[in-house]
């Protein structure tokens, strides 16, 4: 490493020397040789966190679309994992989030014409390059697709020859893989494509005024036209899709409900889309119109709620029950283990934010649960929860004169025991999450409350005193300080904590892989445990990859939905 | 719930409020019963571990005679050894890399000028939304092939286990935020003197971030202690397999011996405790300050 970096050293030692132009030469030498110092001190970052943090997207995506079992080049199948998985939705989904991409391209463009009027300059000329760009970057991407199923087969052909012949052979292999038709020609076509864009860039900011010269368009419109081209591809791969299930319903006979369900599902969303957009405009008009849009707007709601209650159903028992049932797990655990957590959070540490002995000490208790391993803690729950008489908290039912429950060994729902203890039965879809998923959310609780009672303490510590003394000089009591003036400027703390809650209670496995029992039915299985079942015990590889992209699209669409209701609601200093 | 408790018992004693401030006391209590909740499951823990096996089976709270042979049992009987020593090595190699590589990273992100550095930086970020899971399978396949490919053993072997971790976007953010915060007159000064970026990072910023670095270490050496799913995916002898395995593996085998279980859950989770009492206020403190600036 010092080897490398010494030459830059006295060669930006020697710069002072130049004289004349050389300097200007000479210093932007400099920023060129800190910029490839900085790429060499990135390099291991760059290549581990690409390799296993960002490829793995692109390889799910690819390995998703592949059939077979436990066969590393499965052969292609389209959406038939993702149709195993979610049935009918699977195209619904996917012509959905070509529409989402289309949108987000609109908006892009939006902003480009915005921000060109208020320059006032024409921004056309950049999209040439652009267009060009994100041609390239399609390319690219195609070529994984294309070039993958070669280059994993490297792999399996290698096998049981000895470290020289791999030597020998892995180019060989490798070149062959890249001879297989449609990949060198689309990697030349990509490059091409980056050429061509970098000339035609080049010679547009050379010739444009030097007011003008700005790559504040270019940026913009490679992302609008790489999505417009996934937009595309994402309809092409949908219609061609459903044309063949189509087909292959034809010739056995069966009715195809594919067509009908894609509408009326699309049409329920619609309708629920147009409903919330009425709904905001409303808030724009007079009050007679407002009412009436108001109303309009809830029979465009009942309609489309309607529609979807009506037809999902249908859709979600064709598909994988098992992984549903972890999705709707999943969601009771988020529920039921991150309010509590960020509110038992908050309330230790105002608590702790006062004049308080020991305030370390209570701190330092509050954030060992945190930093517990998970799998020692899960063990520790797991005997304290046992559905034995002899499980501690059973003892303590027990001596409270309660009788024991079966807790990790319970499938049954909350909601139903607590109305069988009330004689009465309480139906299925109330069930609620099984007692053993309430254990559960019960660790999580115990376990990440200490973690936001860190960060609100350091929330709190953010507010100036001046705030409570005004508040308090104007009369207001301690809980209205608390609901104007700590809540509010918590909120940014707040809101940080619940996104990172949310991706981190989907990413929960090691807990619930511990604590779930057999007698639970898999009521405690979620989507993670689902994914790594059908991965691990099932050996379904792109079965797997295809619910690891649900779940990456339920995360997304959840922080989405979050960061819309946030907005508006954070405030920022 | 304390809120009722406070109200009820003295309500009419208001008048004595001078001698005795009840919102101190409620304070007090909500925090103790807090700490209570927090630290009970351990105590209990430890008192199941060192009961033998009839109280262990029975409705008992307290050992009569704490049975300290449990915990060798334990460790004899689970392999614990073997799972110990292979924890630790995975753990040491993984930091080792996420230490080095996430220094070089984070200091070329605070402190050097390149293009594309948002871009890279927000990448990096991006990954710390993905969930495991959806890595799992590309993972396992990449690092199959890469076995496959080059001379090296991935799959049941250290590479396999270490080097997918050895660089964390975490690790990479919370290192930037401390270099920051580095004055700019110290590599002002530095360059009058002549020194290069690599020079200024091993003498200057370095002996400055120790903290840092120690928690970076500390999160490295705590996640892969932690690991579960990973290791049972790429190992398949018990050469490598670690003690988060060892542990799930003798819940299972010693289902109803109970006692043996709470003594391998302590001797699985006290390393990290050691580390954490020894280590507490830098780590929490670090915490509060790697994020949440903005």
């Amino acid at each position: 490493m010092s080897d490398t970096a010494i030459p830059s050293q006295t060669q930006s030692k020697a710069t002072p020397k130049q004289t004349g132009l050389a300097i200007f030469s000479g210093r932007r030498g400099l920023k060129r040789r800190e910029a490839l110092l900085a790429y060499l001190f990135l390099s291991p970052a760059i290549i581990i966190i690409g390799l296993f943090g960002l490829f793995p997207l692109v390889f799910s995506a690819y390995q998703s679309t592949r059939a077979g079992l436990n066969n590393v080049v499965g052969r292609p199948d389209g959406l038939g994992q993702y149709v195993r998985a979610i049935d009918n939705l699977a195209y619904v989904l996917a012509f959905w989030l070509a529409l989402f991409c289309l949108v987000v391209a609109i908006r892009n463009v939006n902003e480009i014409f915005a921000t060109a009027r208020a320059k006032e300059e024409s921004p056309w000329r950049w999209l040439l390059p652009a267009f060009l760009s994100a041609a390239g970057l399609a390319l690219m991407l195609w070529l994984i697709f294309t070039f993958m199923p070669g280059v994993l087969e490297i792999g399996e052909q290698l096998v049981g020859f000895t470290a020289e012949e791999r030597n020998e052979l892995f180019p060989q292999f490798l070149a062959e893989a890249w001879r297989a038709p449609g990949v060198s020609s689309t990697f030349y076509y990509a490059l091409l494509a980056f050429f061509l864009s970098g000339l035609t860039y080049f010679l547009i900011q050379k010739n444009s005024k030097p007011t003008l010269r700005d790559g504040l368009y270019t940026g913009k419109w490679v992302t609008a036209v790489f999505l417009v081209i996934l937009a595309g591809a994402l309809i092409w791969l949908t219609f061609t899709e459903i044309q063949t299930a189509y087909a292959e319903a034809l010739e056995e006979g069966e009715s195809l409900a594919i067509w009908a369900q894609m509408v009326t599902i699309s049409a329920g969303f619609v309708l629920l889309l147009l409903s919330w957009l009425v709904w905001r405009t409303a808030a724009h008009r007079d009050s007679n119109m407002q009412t009436f849009l108001r109303f309009f707007a809830a029979i465009l709601l009942m309609v489309g709620g309607w529609v979807l209650i009506s037809e999902l159903p249908v859709v979600i028992a064709e598909g994988d029950e098992d992984w549903w049932i972890s999705l709707r797990t999943t969601i009771f655990y988020v529920i039921g283990a991150l309010p509590a957590e960020l509110f038992f959070g908050l309330v230790l540490a105002t608590m702790l934010y006062q004049e308080i002995k020991a305030k370390g000490l209570f701190r330092m208790i509050y954030f060992l649960p945190y930093i517990t391993p998970a799998v020692g803690a899960a063990a520790v729950f797991k005997v304290l929860f046992s559905g034995n008489p002899t499980g501690t908290v059973n003892i303590l039912l027990a001596s409270l004169g309660l009788e024991p429950l079966r807790w990790l060994n319970e499938p049954s729902g909350v909601n139903q025991l607590i109305g069988q203890s009330l004689n009465f039965t309480v139906p299925e879809w109330a069930a609620g999450p099984s007692l053993a998923l309430v254990v559960a959310i019960i660790f999580g609780i115990w376990k990440y409350t200490g973690y936001n009672v860190v960060f609100f303490l350091a929330g709190l510590g953010n507010i100036s005193r001046e705030y409570y003394e005004a508040a308090s000089m104007d009369g207001a009591g301690r809980w209205a300080q608390f609901r104007h003036i700590t809540l509010p400027l918590l909120s940014p703390i707040t809101y940080f904590l619940t996104i990172f809650g949310i991706i981190g209670t989907f990413k929960a496995f090691n807990t619930i892989f511990v604590l779930r029992t057999g007698a639970a039915l898999g009521t405690m299985d979620t989507a993670s445990l689902v994914i790594f079942d059908a991965f691990n015990r099932d050996t379904r590889i792109g079965y797997a990859a295809a619910l690891g992209i649900i779940l990456l699209l339920v995360i997304l669409s959840a922080t989405a939905l979050l960061d819309r209701f946030a907005k508006g609601r954070v405030f920022y200093g | 719930m304390a809120n009722q408790a406070v109200p009820v018992t003295r309500e009419p004693a208001k008048p004595v409020r001078s001698s005795f401030d009840w919102g101190k006391f409620f304070t007090y209590f909500i925090l103790i019963l807090g700490a209570v909740v927090a630290i009970v499951p351990f105590l209990a823990t430890i008192s199941i571990s060192l009961m033998n096996l009839t109280e262990a089976t029975s409705q008992t709270f307290i050992p009569s005679t704490p049975q300290w042979g449990n915990y060798i049992q334990a460790w004899q009987e689970a392999d614990f050894s073997e799972f110990f020593f292979n924890s630790l090595q995975i753990a040491l190699i993984t930091v080792a890399g996420e230490v080095v590589f996430g220094v070089l990273a984070a200091y070329a992100f605070a402190r050097m000028e390149f293009p594309g550095k948002n871009l890279l930086f927000g990448l990096f970020l991006a990954t710390l939304t993905l969930p495991q899971a959806i890595t799992w399978v590309p993972n396992f396949l990449t690092v199959s092939w890469l076995g496959k490919v080059t001379p090296l053993q991935w799959i049941d072997n250290w590479p396999a286990l270490t080097i997918p971790f050895m660089a964390s976007a975490f690790g990479i953010f919370l290192l930037r935020q401390f270099f920051q915060q580095i004055p700019d007159e110290l590599w002002d000064s530095a360059q009058i003197d002549g020194a290069g970026h690599l020079r200024y990072l091993i003498q200057i910023v370095l002996p400055l971030s120790k903290a840092p670095v120690l928690i970076l270490a500390l999160f490295g050496f705590l996640g892969s202690w932690d690991s579960l799913a990973w290791p049972i995916l790429v190992t398949r002898s018990l050469d490598w397999r670690p003690i988060s395995f060892g542990l799930q593996s003798f819940l299972q085998e010693a289902g109803s011996f109970v006692h043996l279980q709470m003594a391998g859950a302590i001797i699985t989770i006290l390393p990290i405790l050691v580390i954490y009492f020894f280590t507490q206020r830098q780590f929490i403190e670090a915490m509060t300050r790697s994020g949440l600036k903005g």
